[in-house]
């Protein structure tokens, strides 16, 4: 049994309310969602389920390169991200996958639309996250993100948080 | 040297686009190399026609029937393994009208079937089915001559699978020439063998393909340019230096870095992110690879990081972990990449968790360093139009001259100067520009 319900609408508000702090860039407060220990998986384009730990990913962060990321990207001297892109997101189809003792599986899919240089960047996928259930909210056991692409793009890079 | 201005790039051979004078110790190459359509052709016909190119490891179709899709210098191609276990590589085409015969990235298969007209191919090439025979003469002399067509040569040095569009070049080891030697040495680090994973890194980049390679041969740019990863090991516990690392020319292309102070080597240089297991583990490994190497051998292997580049569309990336990239040109202006980690048959779980993790945080568009490359190239590719048929034509060349003085004095060039970005581009002029040579 878990500790209590969680609803579409609350994974919906979390996600949202990620959304809103990674399109102003508000890196820390996004870093704040994850539980100590969280995780981060951006998978290839050619993922089939495997494990990340036994495979090759665009990105496969524990919770130090989170940090060393988040780190990363406040600074002047993250080129790729100096200046920062414009993002906007849009989020939708939330899913409550399933329901466990201290966590809940959730799905939703995901529009990114990126732009930089007078370029503009188009990023679909979804995602498949473990969220740790807590009395005042969710955290990021595992952050997943799976590109619906079958590649990267010319110049879309992932140097931003996808 | 004679100032030349390029309104008709990749024209005469004797304008040459890359300028090397040792008096004046200058190196130039002219930035119509980057973004010139008629450049863009020659060298996909002079170079990608002519020369080997690689196209994939081995171990990506380890099973008879196992096959992938891959497009090399333009070319839609089947790389496979026959139901007798031999490796073919087909163009990607039909026989028959030309449709494109497999339209799956991957998979496994006896029968290559054309969903057009429905003629079937075995994994072997042979026409095994053309549906209504009985309105073509001669069915079995037909048949053998609507075989798949298989590239002209195909060749593999270490699971490393080469091919050649040209008949007539030479061996693939005499191509590979002294690169083979250090491919040998990543080949010999795991017990079991080498072999890819599947998490195939696959992206495109707003830059000529030659700005991923002197990237790829140009340790100057390390500090700058990744200065946020520099800092990243520094917290670690890891101090980068540049010194005492050098770069070596291969010949025909190919060129080297050898480096020591970037980062440790999973199971043979310790540095603190790896963790403490891991640190125990590195010294058990490397007692296992002198005992099957013999001591000089195993510190040949371990003890430094290399970048290879196997001209003109291979990096192998050996270095905390292993990554094969493989560039494929589409245009002038655009590249696609693909990246496969590349790891050791057989190595427990938890060193594999650790070699993944650790590589993908440095490398691909994903990674704490290459969307830096990235962001290189493009910046250089969107900054050579400034100086296009500029007021000053020698406004619009690029200066790889770093380190000739030291090299004119014989000393072995540092991986912090030009010398090997130079090597490569001698090695384009005489592929792209020496009209007298357009093969071997």
């Amino acid at each position: 049994m878990g500790r209590r319900t969680v609803s579409r609408a609350e994974a919906e508000d979390f996600l949202y309310r990620e959304a809103q702090l990674l399109d102003e860039w508000r890196l820390d407060e996004w870093l704040a969602l994850f539980e100590e220990g969280g995780r981060m998986e951006v998978t290839t384009t050619d993922w089939n389920g495997w494990d990340s730990s036994s495979a090759g990913a665009f990105m496969c962060d524990d919770h130090d390169l989170i940090k060393a990321r988040v780190k990363r990207l406040k600074s002047r001297k993250a080129h790729a991200e100096n200046p920062h892109s414009r993002t906007h997101r849009m989020i939708s189809n939330v899913i409550i996958l399933e329901q466990g003792d201290e966590t809940v599986w959730v799905a939703a899919n995901f529009i990114i639309h990126r732009y930089r240089d007078n370029q503009a960047f188009t990023y679909v996928g979804r995602y498949e996250h473990v969220l740790v259930v807590d009395d005042d909210g969710l955290r990021y056991r595992l952050r997943r993100s799976i590109p619906t692409m079958e590649s990267m793009a010319p110049g879309a890079r992932l140097s931003f948080i996808l | 040297m004679t100032q030349l201005t390029h309104t008709d790039p990749g024209g005469t051979p004797n304008h040459s686009l890359v300028q090397e004078d040792w008096e004046a110790l200058t190196f130039k190459v002219h930035r119509s190399a980057y973004r010139s359509p008629a450049v863009f052709q020659k060298e996909t016909s002079r170079i990608w026609g002519h020369t080997w190119l690689y196209l994939g490891h081995e171990t990506e179709i380890p099973k008879p029937g196992d096959f992938k899709s891959r497009t090399l210098g333009g070319r839609p191609l089947i790389f496979c393994r026959d139901s007798s276990g031999e490796i073919q590589v087909f163009f990607n085409a039909c026989t028959h009208r030309g449709t494109i015969l497999c339209r799956h990235s991957e998979g496994n298969t006896k029968f290559f079937q054309c969903f057009y007209h429905a003629w079937a191919f075995s994994n072997s090439g042979e026409l095994a089915a053309l549906p209504g025979d009985d309105a073509y003469a001669d069915v079995p002399g037909f048949k053998e001559r609507h075989r798949l067509r298989s590239v002209p040569r195909v060749d593999s040095h270490e699971g490393f699978v080469f091919i050649s569009f040209d008949p007539d070049v030479p061996d693939l080891l005499t191509h590979l020439g002294e690169a083979a030697h250090y491919m040998s040495l990543t080949a010999k680090i795991g017990p079991q063998g080498m072999q890819t994973v599947p998490g195939v890194q696959l992206y495109s980049v707003k830059g000529n393909w030659k700005l991923a390679v002197e990237n790829a041969m140009d340790g100057y740019h390390f500090a700058p340019t990744h200065n946020t990863f520099v800092g990243y090991l520094r917290e670690t516990g890891f101090a980068v230096t540049d010194d005492d690392q050098y770069a070596y020319d291969l010949g025909d292309g190919h060129g080297l870095l050898i480096l020591t102070g970037h980062n440790g080597r999973i199971g043979m240089v310790w540095e603190p992110r790896f963790g403490e297991a891991e640190r125990e583990r590195t010294v058990a490994k490397r007692q296992e690879m002198e005992d099957r190497l013999g001591s000089e051998l195993a510190a040949e292997i371990a003890d430094a990081s290399r970048i290879l580049y196997v001209f003109p569309n291979l990096l192998l990336f050996d270095l905390e972990a292993l990554t094969i990239r493989q560039i494929e040109p589409v245009e002038a202006g655009r590249t696609d990449v693909r990246a496969w980690q590349f790891v050791e048959t057989g190595e427990p779980d938890d060193v594999r968790a650790l070699r993944i993790k650790t590589m993908v945080s440095f490398v691909g568009p994903g990674g704490l360093a290459t969307p830096d490359d990235i962001e290189a190239y493009e910046a250089v590719q969107r900054g050579i139009e400034a100086t296009a048929d500029s007021a000053d034509p020698a406004w619009d060349w690029s200066d790889m001259s770093r380190g000739m003085a030291n090299e004119k004095q014989g000393n072995q060039g540092r991986s912090i100067d030009e010398g090997a970005m130079r090597s490569f581009w001698r090695q384009w002029s005489r592929r792209v520009e020496d009209d007298a040579t357009p093969g071997a």
